[in-house]
């Protein structure tokens, strides 16, 4: 396509505002937990800091804050292998067999997505409390995964569906059985899908907040966007610990995040078939 | 090595008919080339036998054996696709190795049968690349070392040149000629390519409209097509198709009439070669023409030519130059007439 050189500058620009408006929180939260206790709020507002000083992140490190930490991890972690495992094992359903009952269990699988968190937690709630499973990982696990499967589903059987079947059929006469060519040549294939869908339940859980606060009562329990609650005290607001705890919070999902991205490019069956 | 029986084999998808009631015995050995124009059934007929679709309805049998219910893998055929179907996470060592790594090869046998099948199609250098990087050539050498690293009784090839350009497509046709011989594996190729059909088969099956037209060998297909259908097929240009009817041994065209001694009457389709047709002085014409377009092809010149409302097609000699749009007289070889009923469209002395 061709562009004159005032749409150019047109589509420029406004992708120069587009940025601006997404970023400009991210720099604020910079900001703000770059700034020393006194500055947060004093008039004029300044957009940088006139002495920099990393003193909230020290406060921010606390214990407690490594307790939260080590707590996402554990819950993120799980619900992201055990999701994207069975989430794989769905697609793979979905996507190669023919049978009328997959379709309508598809469509089971399209409408749990649209339930909104806030209508399934209490059911669930009473469920984990049933169990005796609130104020622990498992709790939080189990509800992260069923929040999640559906989508990480969908999103891993649009995938899967455009890999060549060719393929599996040239494995299946080459000799191999049906959970073979699953493992020789789906999961490796299916590589790109596989990490988007990763990322997808590490973003949703990480920052999960709704069923973190409901289903844990300590303190040893909670995790990360529940443990920023800490310094929303009854008579104020500890801004600039706050936003240092959230810097914390964002670098290990962005870092992450950039760290794969190369891997998203779905360019891996490149040369397989032709055309 | 085995042989393979077709028996009332039959394919529907849905209410539309790809495959019916056909009938095919396969000998060992063989070189089978089932050819047809896009759409006619080949890769359905391909497939069944693979054990990736099944038939609606009849029977293959692989070494005398029915093997209807037996999985793909279990087989023990190798097959080259259309669209290669590479592995492309493997290298091309990996892709060649893969049959033998499922049959649990030691590491150093199958090292070495990889690379001897390598060696087989001219790619023991490039084992290390990925399928990416090679051109299409390079895949197809791939494809096929991969179905002859293991000795499988039976080679099923999809239209394998079909991707490769000209020149390569010859080379790697007398490559393949040479390799089912050498390996004597019976082999069944699909392909919608008749030169290919005609140089690499022992025996064509002609497919069109989901049913055998014809079974033979080349020659004999070339020489008595068993219907329009397969006359118009084979041949480049095929066979000219000119309606006429004969009555009392002379075929009369609106143009012109021939003597044909001993056919019976009726309406019929003559069919003529076009390497049997000739330029002739006015006196001597067979058949008259308006010249429609002459192209010199170094050794011929073809000539095509309006035979009334017929359009033929006529290879004379270099020198039989002539300007469009001016009148032809068209001599015929009386020797080498091919007569097809004109209702039914099947050769009038299949019976003989
Ligand atoms: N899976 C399928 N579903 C429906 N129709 C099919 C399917 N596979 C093939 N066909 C139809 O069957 C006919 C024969 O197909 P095919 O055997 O692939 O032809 P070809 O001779 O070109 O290889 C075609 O008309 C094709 O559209
Ligand atoms: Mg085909």
């Amino acid at each position: 396509m061709k562009h004159t050189a005032t749409t150019r500058f047109g589509l420029a620009a406004l992708q120069i505002v587009l940025a601006l408006f997404v970023l400009l929180p991210f720099f604020w939260m910079i900001s703000v937990s770059l700034k020393p206790a006194t500055e947060p709020f004093a008039i004029p507002a300044r957009l940088w800091p006139t002495a920099p000083t990393l003193e909230n992140y020290v406060t921010a490190f606390r214990p407690e804050f490594r307790t939260y930490f080590m707590n996402s991890i554990i819950v993120s972690g799980a619900s992201v292998a055990i999701t994207v495992t069975l989430a794989l094992l769905a697609a793979y359903s979905f996507s190669r067999g023919k049978l009328i009952a997959l379709t309508v269990l598809m469509g089971a699988v399209v409408i749990a997505q649209m339930f909104p968190h806030s209508a399934i937690i209490i059911p669930i709630y009473k469920m984990m409390r049933l169990a005796d499973l609130l104020n622990t990982y498992t709790s939080l696990i189990i509800a992260y995964v069923s929040v999640t499967l559906p989508v990480a589903i969908w999103m891993l059987r649009g995938f899967l569906i455009k890999l060549p079947v060719s393929l599996e059929e040239a494995a299946s006469i080459d000799g191999a059985g049906p959970v073979r060519v699953f493992w020789d040549i789906v999961v490796p294939l299916a590589r790109p899908g596989v990490i988007a869908t990763a990322v997808y339940v590490l973003i949703v859980t990480w920052q999960e907040f709704l069923f973190a606060l409901s289903f844990t009562s300590t303190k040893e329990m909670r995790t990360l966007p529940v443990g920023l609650n800490d310094f929303i005290g009854q008579y104020g607001i500890r801004y600039g610990e706050l936003m240092a705890s959230s810097v914390m919070v964002s670098v290990p999902v962005i870092a992450i995040f950039f760290f794969l991205q190369r891997y998203l490019v779905a360019g891996l069956t490149a040369g397989a078939v032709k055309g | 090595m085995a042989t393979v029986e077709l028996q009332n084999l039959a394919k529907n998808f849905g209410g539309f008919t790809a495959l019916e009631d056909l009938n095919l015995m396969i000998e060992d050995g063989e070189f089978l080339v089932l050819l047809g124009p896009s759409g006619c059934g080949k890769s359905t007929t391909m497939r069944i036998i693979a054990g990736l679709d099944e038939p609606t309805s009849g029977r293959i049998l692989i070494g005398g054996k029915q093997v209807n219910d037996i999985p793909a893998r279990d087989r023990n055929l190798a097959m080259v696709f259309q669209n290669y179907a590479l592995y492309p996470h493997m290298t091309v060592g990996e892709n060649i190795g893969y049959p033998l790594k499922i049959q649990r090869i030691g590491r150093a046998d199958r090292e070495r049968r990889v690379r001897e099948a390598a060696a087989k199609v001219e790619m023991q250098e490039l084992l290390t690349r990925r399928p990416a990087e090679l051109s299409g050539g390079q895949r197809q050498r791939v494809a096929l070392a991969r179905a002859i690293v293991r000795t499988p009784q039976l080679f099923l090839m999809d239209e394998p040149l079909s991707n490769l350009d000209a020149k390569l497509r010859t080379v790697m046709r007398a490559e393949l000629k040479h390799l089912q011989k050498e390996l004597a594996t019976t082999t069944i190729y699909v392909t919608h390519d008749q030169v290919e059909a005609m140089t690499l088969a022992d025996r064509i099956v002609i497919l069109n409209d989901a049913r055998i037209q014809q079974i033979g060998a080349p020659a004999e297909i070339y020489a008595r097509p068993a219907n329009v259908f397969v006359a118009g097929f084979i041949g480049s240009p095929p066979m000219n198709l000119i309606a006429g009817e004969i009555k009392d041994g002379i075929f009369v065209h609106a143009t012109g009439s021939l003597k044909v001694e001993g056919e019976p009457d009726g309406a019929v389709t003559l069919g003529i070669r076009p390497e049997d047709i000739s330029l002739v002085a006015t006196d001597k014409a067979d058949l008259e023409g308006k010249v429609y377009s002459s192209e010199l092809l170094g050794d011929c010149t073809l000539i095509n030519a309006h035979i009334g409302k017929t359009l033929i097609a006529a290879k004379v000699r270099p020198e039989d130059v002539r300007e469009i749009n001016t009148p032809v007289s068209v001599g015929i070889d009386h020797s080498k007439l091919h007569f097809f009923d004109a209702s039914t469209g099947t050769r009038r002395d299949n019976a003989k």
